[in-house]
């Protein structure tokens, strides 16, 4: 352990020299003053799987890590629907999982928005039409925006949060 | 005692056929469609379970002598006349909710037990399952897995279809295994073509398939210690995973290489990856001997969630689950990776722990295999072979994934799909999840389900 607290001092602020692209940091300033703005400082988001690849739920992860970071900016994804502003809907929306995600969605206190993300939700992935799935989601839930990809980067997901909040 | 691989059901005009795929041997059995009854092989492999009960639930296929025949896939709105495999059911029809009909959960009853149902939507960012525990206070007395909330049906999506119409959707089974689905799907389409690659292009999707694995390990590597309270680790990994990701897209331009495994390859920057790959080298180095000595995660890894070797072999567990309880199977064990610096990754103790050395032991070795087949790769493009007619016949493919040994079978049929199944090796695995709960505490099963980390939607389909 000392070892490494020794190896992190000689290289002053991080070990690692993370530097964020500019891209990034623009993005990140412009984020933040929508989130000040229309939620008074912090943005919840419930993200619910209906049947992805898994590969939408990696790209979330990915927004937390020193990267990309969301959470500095007062976005934050919490663990019950019942703490969010916005449902983060990813996947399919399968037959089995529809029930369940309308359950989550009346869960949401009002005022409440439901984002789609990834290609899946609206119908646009490579999948076949079949019994088991119930996209487009706009047929089950008021969709308020749309952040297409397969997956959506986590930059795309960043631009796409800064979208809605234009929007709202 | 042969090793159970998949069991799986197809539709003749005149018969069921069930296949039942070991690890040396594959059988047949026909069953007949008037009286469509059938013994169980659950007794000899546990394992089996799911796979019949999916059966039952696609066919209608009845296990006479099973001790559970609760539908699987259908839950509880699911109409239960349907059995959606059958040649007679169209694939596209509409299907509505039928009435709330209750699933009843293994649970242990008795004085002071309690159950604890999880999901199906989890408290993070985490694909839908459902977790039934019985309690005796913080103590897991049996924990029950419940899946196929993501239930897409691409087994019954992709009938009919020719194999280039399918591998869109084939990548797309499980994101995290891209690679490995789409290797696999090449191996069939080459065999169905009777074509073979080049050396080159071969060492190329073989790096492919080891980067992938290097970004799940990468993973898996902050994220189990984060969910034992060591969020640097997270931090450290994380950001190296993002950077691994970003090679990935630089080489495939697909951050997970959808689309990547071709006939063909576009070059790259040999140099560069082999830079990359030392730089990635050094930091695990240092962060192994970071992470091998902080006594309090160690704490929390060892002896939690303990799957016996007997147990791992019992239960036909497959890949790092598998050989973190000294089961040494891996699909890369032949002549190919061998000569390009393989060795198999072991541990004894079958624990959290375990499964996490497994994991790091592996990565170091991904490295080594990168950097040899990056070595073999060409630096011009490779020109694609052209492939459009495919011979009917029966085809299967093993790849070992990030998570374990993935199974795919295909049979064409006048150039058309009559029959895929996919065996992803979480589908295994996930049956075999439940004996590492007893003698824990509830609060450590997150951090058991993570080292294994399995796939949801490749379990589900």
């Amino acid at each position: 352990m000392i070892k490494f607290w020794k190896e992190r001092a000689k290289s002053k602020i991080l070990t690692e020299n993370i530097k964020l692209e500019d891209e990034i940091n623009i993005l990140r300033d412009e984020l933040k003053g929508q989130i000040k703005a229309k939620f008074a400082g912090s943005l919840s988001i419930r993200m619910v799987d209906s049947g992805s690849c898994n590969a939408c739920e990696a790209e979330c992860n990915a927004l937390s890590n020193p990267y990309y970071d969301l959470e500095r900016l007062g976005i934050h994804f919490v663990a019950s629907p019942r703490h969010a502003d916005v449902m983060l809907l990813s996947g399919v929306l399968t037959f089995n999982m529809l029930p369940h995600v309308l359950d989550a969605w009346e869960q949401i206190p009002e005022p409440k928005w439901c984002i789609t993300l990834g290609d899946c939700p609206a119908m646009k992935a490579p999948f076949y039409q079949t019994f088991a799935i119930k996209a487009p989601a706009s047929e089950h839930l008021p969709i308020s925006y749309h952040i297409p990809g397969c997956p959506p980067s986590p930059e795309e997901i960043m631009k796409g949060l800064v979208g809605f909040l234009r929007g709202v | 005692m042969s090793r159970l691989i998949a069991l799986f059901a197809i539709e003749r005009d005149e018969h069921f056929e069930i296949i039942e795929r070991f690890n040396d041997k594959s059988e047949s059995k026909i069953i007949p469609k008037d009286t469509p009854k059938t013994k169980t092989i659950t007794y000899e492999h546990p394992s089996a379970i799911w796979f019949e009960r999916k059966i039952s639930d696609d066919f209608g296929i009845e296990f006479e002598d099973s001790f559970d025949k609760r539908p699987l896939l259908r839950h509880e709105r699911f109409p239960l006349e349907i059995h959606p495999m059958l040649k007679s059911f169209d694939a596209k029809k509409e299907l509505t909710f039928a009435p709330f009909k209750p699933y009843k959960y293994e649970a242990i009853s008795g004085d002071g037990v309690f159950e604890v149902p999880v999901g199906p939507i989890h408290a993070g960012i985490i694909e839908p399952g459902h977790f039934h525990f019985s309690q005796a206070g913080e103590d897991m007395l049996h924990q029950e897995v419940r899946h196929f909330y993501k239930y897409r049906a691409i087994e019954k999506m992709v009938e009919g279809k020719n194999l280039d119409e399918v591998k869109e959707i084939v990548e797309r089974i499980s994101g995290n295994e891209t690679i490995a689905y789409q290797i696999a799907l090449r191996d069939i389409i080459l065999q169905s073509a009777n074509q073979s690659i080049s050396d080159e292009l071969r060492a190329y999707h073989a790096m492919l398939l080891e980067l992938e694995r290097s970004i799940h390990h990468l993973t898996d590597l902050g994220f189990i210690p984060n969910d034992a309270g060591f969020g640097s680790a997270l931090a450290y990994c994380s950001a190296l995973a993002e950077e691994a990701r970003r090679v990935m897209k630089t080489l495939t331009n697909h951050r997970f290489g959808f689309g990547s495994i071709q006939m063909g390859a576009k070059s790259y920057d040999k140099d560069e990856f082999d830079k990359w790959l030392s730089y990635l080298q050094t930091k695990m180095s240092k962060f192994e001997s970071w992470i091998m000595d902080i006594p309090s995660l160690w704490d929390r890894f060892d002896t939690t969630g303990i799957l016996k070797h007997q147990k791992a072999i019992k239960y036909d567990m497959v890949g790092v689950v598998a050989r973190a309880s000294n089961v040494a199977i891996d699909r890369r064990d032949n002549e190919y990776y061998k000569n390009a610096g393989w060795s198999i990754v072991t541990e004894n103790s079958g624990d959290v722990g375990a499964r996490f050395k497994v994991r790091l032991k592996e990565l170091f070795n991904s490295i080594k295999l990168m950097k040899e087949f990056n070595s073999r790769c060409s630096d011009k493009d490779i020109e694609p072979i052209n492939i459009n007619q495919f011979s009917d016949g029966r085809y299967e493919a093993f790849v070992e994934s990030s998570i374990g040994e993935l199974y795919l079978y295909i049979e064409i049929k006048e150039n058309k799909i009559e029959r895929l199944f996919a065996r992803d090796p979480s589908f295994i695995n996930w049956q075999g999840l439940h004996l590492m709960m007893p003698g824990n505490i509830i609060a450590d099963f997150p951090l058991i389900n993570k080292s294994c980390d399995l796939s949801y939607a490749g379990n589900d389909l």
